[in-house]
């Protein structure tokens, strides 16, 4: 690690600086795929308590945590043990986060690292001013209630340290599946969904386009929100592209049947079509996602790099929400007609066409299809990974590696909490909890006007 | 007065020093004869930052307590708290080595030894250790595993821990002023002995002290204690967060608490204005009473919010059928049991010092609890110790049954 990493990096495109920070079990499995699809110029990096999960690691940094502290190691569900692992670590996962515009912190909620982990590095990211998106997989209702609580508390703390939370239960993919799907199907469509909000939002700052959803515009919808959000990423295809692309929208598992569109503050929207692409297409889509949000704050970007027969769409859904009734929301779609129940086909390549930095390491592999992503299984074990594939990967990794030219300080469009003074406990030691400072008035942190 | 005995409860806290004089017979029941307070100056966050004005507020109201009880206190049952105190439940496991494995008394102890054996940091030191459940050959449930037969027990035990040199603190200023501390307790602990009823402990109970600096909570489920915790925010932070948001001075924002404070939103209060010149802080000074409310109910709402999270982590939001019982000074906010209601999604209630008899009005106040409950902290301890003589003081000062009742 070079201190460079201390400035705010830009390379010369002047694209947000990304960070993937994946947190336990299931944040180093889903950020060790994120860094084998490989987004150009983005860090990946996988913390864990536990060297074994660490070990699988070939793409992102790996970072082992509570190194120091006598407890030991391996938090095994033990939240205690993991706050204090992660806590001990403090200044190393500040070196992480920092000079970062846009960090999503990863992790599986329900067990112990990632649930106790994932909302201190969030905070922390937020310190150093950078927007935060947490991304979390809550467990299956059968795990039991012990781990659904512990999950529930653990989006909470995630929600409250960062600006907003893509959240997918495990629980909803077999609620739209049924219980005959496999564990591992159910695992892997969840681990889709949850790359995919990432690598969406993602693309959608980095791509050049016609019409930009820019940082400015996704710190302006998300910034000190703390909501729950969505991102889902469709492909629209056939006569008319407009209803194909609602239609897959609607019957995405993370839509819930189109409730979170209705419940969303905002929307934003970046559609990417062939050089043809029109503004009346443009409209048409817009319009029909618009009938179905009563947001009435929607970001529209386009980019016209594609194919002309495909409309591809990236839709970034950010509710706000009172109360975590995201465990009651996975019931929600119980309620589905059998017919429409299983459009759990995902569109079989949600990265761009026509960009190759994009890695495809996934079974169909061969070479014909590699400027398209097929979705990538979780890590490989170490022995899956040949000597021949591992040096492609390497290389691959050597070609990202982002242009590090000279970097200008940018100036943060907003400050972090404004530093109050500390009045009544001037003398007494802070009040710190997972990373936020209690002694701020609460009105103050949550963001509220006196008007 | 022969078969009677003394017990004082001395709480240092950080808006008030109180000190409850105890009456206990023998058998066990105790009957509140005395109270003293002064106001705390030197305490930030139930930790003491300056010494010399403590002594001084802990002397008045020792004294007090005297006077009124009547007595000449001598040593004293000490609560603590503060940030740097844990709680966490840890198993002992011991084989049962005798021929006939039957399980004895010394079993019992290596067992107990075995779950102390915590792994704590070096400066941390360990102050509760409290038996929850016996098991034997791995069935559960076991209160007193003595006679019975088994290869293998293990013991499943509450702990609490807290930093060495800060719980020195306040017991090398009691001693200081001549008064023996018998022995400390976490205040969160004697909070809840002096609320919780029998039925309440059995069917699962949370107890919250909303102190001035600190807030500590406990929980009880099947008769034992299963988890507590401390935050270091209170009171202090409802008015401090006043103090900013409505431009007054802290003191002021105090009484602004405690005269017009809600910790719900009153929907009738709608920016209704009160003028606050009379009291010449700035002429002309008005303030909102909805922004009043909204501040308020937002940090209590946090409050409650940091806890129902732990114990929605610890798993234990589905064990509390008796609900939350609200103590300490804060509990006299208006609507505060609403607000956990609607936090916690049980019933909530005001919790009274029920659980001993005598000055009717101190049994009332919900600021002391804490103090009422060393009282019984200190009955079970002197009940435990005569028994226990010859296992040692640290067994003696550190391993006490708190469920004598249910033999
Ligand atoms: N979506 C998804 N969820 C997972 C996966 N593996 C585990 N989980 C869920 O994540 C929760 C936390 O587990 P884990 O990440 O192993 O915990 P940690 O290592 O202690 O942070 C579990 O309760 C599972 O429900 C996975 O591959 N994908
Ligand atoms: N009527 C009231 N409304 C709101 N808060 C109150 C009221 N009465 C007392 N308090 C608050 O209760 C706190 C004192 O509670 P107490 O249990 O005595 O604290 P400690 O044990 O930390 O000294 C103070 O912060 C005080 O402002
Ligand atoms: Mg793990
Ligand atoms: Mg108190």
């Amino acid at each position: 690690m070079t201190n460079s990493n201390l400035m705010r990096d830009h390379d010369n495109s002047d694209n947000p600086v990304i960070r993937f920070i994946g947190l336990g079990e299931t944040g180093v499995k889903l950020v060790e795929t994120l860094a084998m699809i490989g987004l150009k110029g983005v860090q990946s990096h996988s913390l864990d308590t536990d060297n074994r999960s660490l070990s699988r690691c070939h793409q992102s940094k790996t970072l082992l945590l509570g190194k120091s502290i006598p407890c030991g190691l391996g938090a095994g569900g033990d939240v205690a043990l993991a706050r204090a692992a992660v806590e001990s670590d403090r200044d190393h996962i500040l070196k992480l986060v920092s000079g970062a515009d846009l960090v999503f912190v990863i992790a599986g909620m329900g067990g112990g690292t990632g649930t106790e982990a994932a909302s201190f590095v969030a905070r922390l990211a937020k310190e150093t001013g950078a927007l935060v998106v947490g991304v979390a997989a809550t467990p299956f209702n059968c795990e039991g209630s012990r781990r659904c609580n512990k999950a529930a508390g653990g989006i909470r703390d995630l929600k409250q340290s960062s600006d907003v939370v893509f959240h997918f239960s495990n629980e909803e993919v077999i609620q739209i599946a049924g219980g005959e799907i496999s564990l591992n199907n159910a695992l892997e469509i969840a681990n889709r969904h949850l790359c995919e909000s990432v690598l969406g939002l993602s693309r959608m700052l980095i791509e050049p386009g016609l019409l930009n959803v820019s940082f400015g515009d996704l710190q302006a919808s998300m910034k000190g929100r703390h909501s729950l959000g969505s991102t889902l990423c469709v492909e629209g295809v056939g006569e008319d592209l407009a209803a194909d692309v609602m239609k897959k929208i609607l019957s995405h598992p993370a839509a819930r049947m189109g409730k979170a569109l209705s419940e969303a503050t905002t929307l934003l929207v970046h559609l990417s079509g062939g050089e043809n692409l029109s503004l009346a297409k443009i409209n048409t889509v817009i319009e029909s996602i618009s009938l179905h949000a009563s947001a009435n704050d929607v970001i529209v970007g386009a980019s016209g790099s594609g194919s002309d027969n495909v409309l591809q769409v990236i839709l970034v859904i950010v509710q706000e929400t009172k109360s975590n009734n995201f465990i009651m929301d996975a019931n929600v779609s119980k309620n589905l007609p059998e017919n429409e129940a299983l459009d759990l086909s995902y569109p079989e390549n949600f990265m761009p066409s026509g960009e190759n930095s994009y890695m495809d390491l996934g079974s169909d592999s061969t070479g014909a299809n590699r400027v398209r992503f097929a979705y990538t299984p979780p890590a490989p074990a170490v022995e899956t990974i040949t000597p021949e594939m591992k040096d492609s990967l390497l290389e691959a990794a050597a070609k990202q590696e982002p242009n590090r030219k000279k970097r200008k300080e940018i100036k943060q469009e907003m400050l972090p909490l404004e530093v109050i003074s500390k009045g009544r406990f001037e003398k007494s030691e802070p009040t710190i909890h997972k990373g936020e400072d209690l002694d701020q008035p609460t009105y103050i942190r949550r963001g509220m006007m006196l008007n | 007065m022969s078969d009677s005995q003394i017990i004082v409860g001395l709480e240092i806290g950080t808006s008030k020093v109180c000190v409850v004089v105890g009456e206990v017979n023998d058998n066990q029941v105790a009957n509140i004869i005395g109270l003293g307070q002064s106001k705390s100056r030197g305490v930030r966050k139930g930790e003491i930052v300056d010494v010399s004005v403590v002594e001084e507020d802990v002397r008045n109201a020792i004294v007090e307590a005297e006077h009124m009880a009547d007595v000449e206190i001598q040593s004293v049952f000490l609560g603590v708290t503060g940030s740097h105190m844990r709680g966490f439940n840890n198993t002992g496991v011991h084989p049962v080595v005798s021929a006939d494995r039957e399980i004895n008394d010394a079993d019992i102890q290596d067992v107990i030894k075995n779950a102390k054996a915590v792994n704590l940091p070096s400066d941390h030191s360990v102050i509760h250790v409290i038996r929850q459940h016996f098991r034997v050959d791995g069935q559960d449930g076991v209160l007193n595993p003595e006679g019975m037969l088994g290869a293998k027990i293990e013991v499943d035990v509450h702990v609490v821990s807290g930093r060495y040199n800060r719980l020195q603190n306040p017991i090398r200023l009691v001693s200081g002023l001549h008064l023996q501390v018998e022995n400390i307790a976490f205040n969160g602990l004697a909070s809840s002995l002096a609320t919780l009823s029998t039925e309440q402990k059995e069917l699962g109970s949370l107890v919250i002290d909303l102190g001035a600096g600190t807030t500590e909570y406990a929980i009880y489920s099947g008769g034992v204690i299963k988890h507590t915790g401390v935050l270091a925010v209170g009171g202090d932070h409802v008015s401090n967060d006043l103090a900013y948001g409505l431009k007054v001075p802290l003191g002021r924002a105090e009484q602004l608490k405690v005269d017009n404070g809600s910790a719900v939103i009153d929907p009738e209060s709608n920016d209704r204005m009160m003028d606050l010149s009379s009291d010449n802080i700035i002429p002309g000074k008005k303030v909102n009473l909805k922004h009043l409310q909204m501040i308020m109910s937002m940090r209590l709402r946090e409050i409650f919010e940091l806890i129902a999270n732990d114990i929605e982590q610890a798993g234990l939001i589905d064990y509390l059928r008796a609900g939350v019982v609200l103590c300490g000074g804060g509990a006299r906010t208006p609507h505060i049991t609403k607000l956990a209601r609607e936090v916690f999604n049980l019933p909530a209630a005001i919790g009274r010092s029920s659980t001993v008899s005598g000055i009717k009005n101190a049994l009332d106040e919900p600021e002391f609890s804490t103090s009422i409950g060393l009282i019984k902290f200190g009955a079970f301890q002197s009940q435990a110790m005569p028994k226990r003589e010859g296992l040692g003081r640290a067994i003696r000062k550190q391993f006490v049954s708190l469920f004598g009742g249910r033999k």
